[in-house]
């Protein structure tokens, strides 16, 4: 469950160019939720997906995931309830560093680092086996460096790095978003596949607005750092692109494209 | 002809000496390795903290301490020069190389301090080298055998460390701090602690140079920077440094090959002055190479490293 209550956060604040990120924004998805964040640039998602995940500190305001009040607690600390995925592809991996040396990273997020061996054959087994689940045979990889893997691939790698271990609550941040539509396709379907099968708490962002009508029970649009507009239930399973695209109060031509 | 056998027969009866002093050295190398590859955190704090450990271990073992005290307080000033480096990087934002230039021209004086002169005799002193069960104390073979015995043990529990979950959890940190951040790992910790063994390790070759040569000087680390980045370059260029285990046996062959080839340098008639123009030569060649080979074209991935 993640609660999200009047956040608000200022960028240069008393100055010329003072920007405010968050405005009061309310927000609260249930355990097992898969919320869809739409919005055009500058309303807020980035921001908001940041102060969940302690990247950005709220001026006021609070931030819950499970009841645990997260709000002042750093990034490294958040990371044992909550995994990220991030648009761009080199961001979420060690690239100098292996896959299964990675896959042994993300493994232990919310686990105390020991002074035992890391990689054992357990857990390469096991590491082999999850994935083989995405058919892009990064099984027979594991001790490749990842900076030599393909874009698609290494977002493959980040995905299935963040849903291992089972995290209270999944942030993928426009992350289909920097790759090509059929790699883009491989990896959203991964990621229904997982969120469906670990049923883990969702927060996706997109600008792919038929994304946020396929995939997903609930649309949250944001706008000037609040949430303008939610969608759930059966209302959601009746929304069209169309019926999106109506309630963005500046049409932009890159959103009639990305439809 | 008989001016090469001249040369090569000068050089021959300097081996034993350079490499006990390349063995002694080498761990200045690990200490200047392990920010820059593991870290990605070019450090310059070893050339306060190669005198610094010099300076401890000489006035202590004036004072008619153990070597092993010596080298014990080495490696804890040593450790504390480098927690500061770091600190003074992630706190204030102050940029690596910068941090680094800060400590070591502070360390100048505090070395000064601690001697209370420029340089101290240690000479007939208790050294480490004297307690070889073999060999003669203070020959080159007795030197070669505990600086190198010593150098085995740290790069095996070094290479141990790396496998654990904590030492790749470090490693994360030098590849890609945000994504480490994001699994958990805290960068700070795992920073300081890192660049503070680091200069540990340098501190600790100077206390056994003061050792082997029986002074300690503040002006014992001249320079010692480039020579030792010139030895890793040489190390990696012959280990190369694709895995743990590589990266990490590079200081200590690059450290061994370099001083013989200095050895060989000043024996072939080089003027000593001209050392360090041609050792910074050397260092611009190896890092200018990828981009010369690349030609004027824009790079491929570039190493990132933190600033």
């Amino acid at each position: 469950m993640l609660e999200i209550k009047s956040a608000r956060k200022v960028f240069f604040k008393g100055q010329a160019d003072e920007k405010i990120a968050l405005n009061g924004l309310n927000l609260s998805l249930k355990t097992g939720d898969f919320g869809v964040v739409i919005g055009s640039n500058g309303a807020g998602k980035s921001s908001m997906l940041n102060a969940i995940s302690g990247a950005l500190i709220l001026d006021t305001g609070k931030v819950q995931i499970n009841e645990t009040d997260v709000t002042g607690m750093p990034v490294y600390k958040r990371a044992a309830k909550l995994a990220r995925v991030f648009q761009d592809p080199m961001k979420g991996t060690a690239a100098s560093m292996t896959v299964a040396e990675n896959m042994l990273l993300a493994d232990l997020r919310s686990q105390k680092r020991r002074l035992r061996q890391g990689l054992n054959a357990t857990r390469l087994a096991a590491y082999k086996e999850r994935l083989a689940l995405l058919g892009l045979g990064l099984e027979n990889r594991l001790d490749t460096r990842v900076e030599l893997l393909s874009g698609g691939q290494r977002q493959s790698l980040s995905l299935i790095m963040a849903v291992g271990g089972e995290p209270e609550l999944l942030l993928l941040d426009e992350h289909t978003a920097a790759l090509d539509p059929r790699t883009a396709d491989i990896v959203m379907k991964a990621t229904v596949k997982a969120v469906e099968a670990l049923k883990l708490t969702t927060l996706m962002v997109t600008h792919n607005m038929q994304h946020a009508v396929d995939y997903g029970n609930r649309i949250i649009m944001l706008d000037a750092g609040k949430v303008r507009l939610e969608i759930g239930g059966e209302e959601k399973k009746q929304t069209t692109v169309a019926d999106l695209i109506g309630h963005f109060a500046v049409k932009s031509d890159r959103m009639l494209l990305a439809s | 002809m008989a001016m090469i056998q001249d040369i090569f027969s000068s050089f021959v009866a300097l081996v034993p000496v350079t490499l006990a002093q390349s063995l002694i050295l080498a761990f200045v190398v690990l200490g200047i390795m392990i920010p820059f590859r593991m870290l990605s955190f070019p450090d310059l704090t070893s050339e306060g903290a190669f005198p610094l450990g010099g300076c401890v271990a000489g006035v202590l073992l004036a004072a008619g301490q153990s070597p092993l005290t010596a080298i014990a307080a080495a490696l804890i000033t040593g450790f504390a020069a480098g927690c500061c480096t770091a600190y003074i990087h992630l706190r204030f934002r102050i940029h690596t190389l910068l941090a680094g230039i800060l400590m070591m021209t502070m360390l100048y004086s505090i070395n000064l301090r601690i001697m209370g002169r420029s340089n101290l005799s240690v000479f007939g002193m208790e050294s480490l080298f004297n307690w070889s069960p073999f060999g003669q104390p203070g020959f080159p073979s007795t030197k070669i055998a505990i600086a190198g015995a010593l150098g085995l043990l740290v790069f095996v529990l070094l290479y141990l460390y790396f496998k654990t979950e904590r030492g790749t959890g470090v490693r994360a940190v030098g590849s890609n701090p945000d994504m480490a951040e994001a699994q958990g790992i805290n960068v700070w910790t795992a920073t300081i602690g890192g660049v503070g063994l680091a200069s540990a390790f340098s501190a600790l070759s100077g206390s056994l140079m003061v050792q082997s040569q029986g002074f300690a000087d503040v002006n014992m680390g001249l320079g010692i920077l480039i020579n030792g980045l010139a030895a890793l370059m040489i190390g990696e260029a012959i280990t190369g440094k694709q895995t743990v285990l590589r990266q990490l046996a590079a200081p200590f062959v690059g450290a061994v090959v370099y001083y013989q080839l200095v050895s060989l340098c000043l024996a072939a008639g080089m003027p000593p002055p001209d050392l360090k123009l041609a050792t910074g030569l050397f260092v611009l060649l190896m890092l200018a190479l990828p981009s010369l080979k690349r030609g004027r074209a824009p790079g491929a991935a570039r190493e990132v490293m933190r600033e």
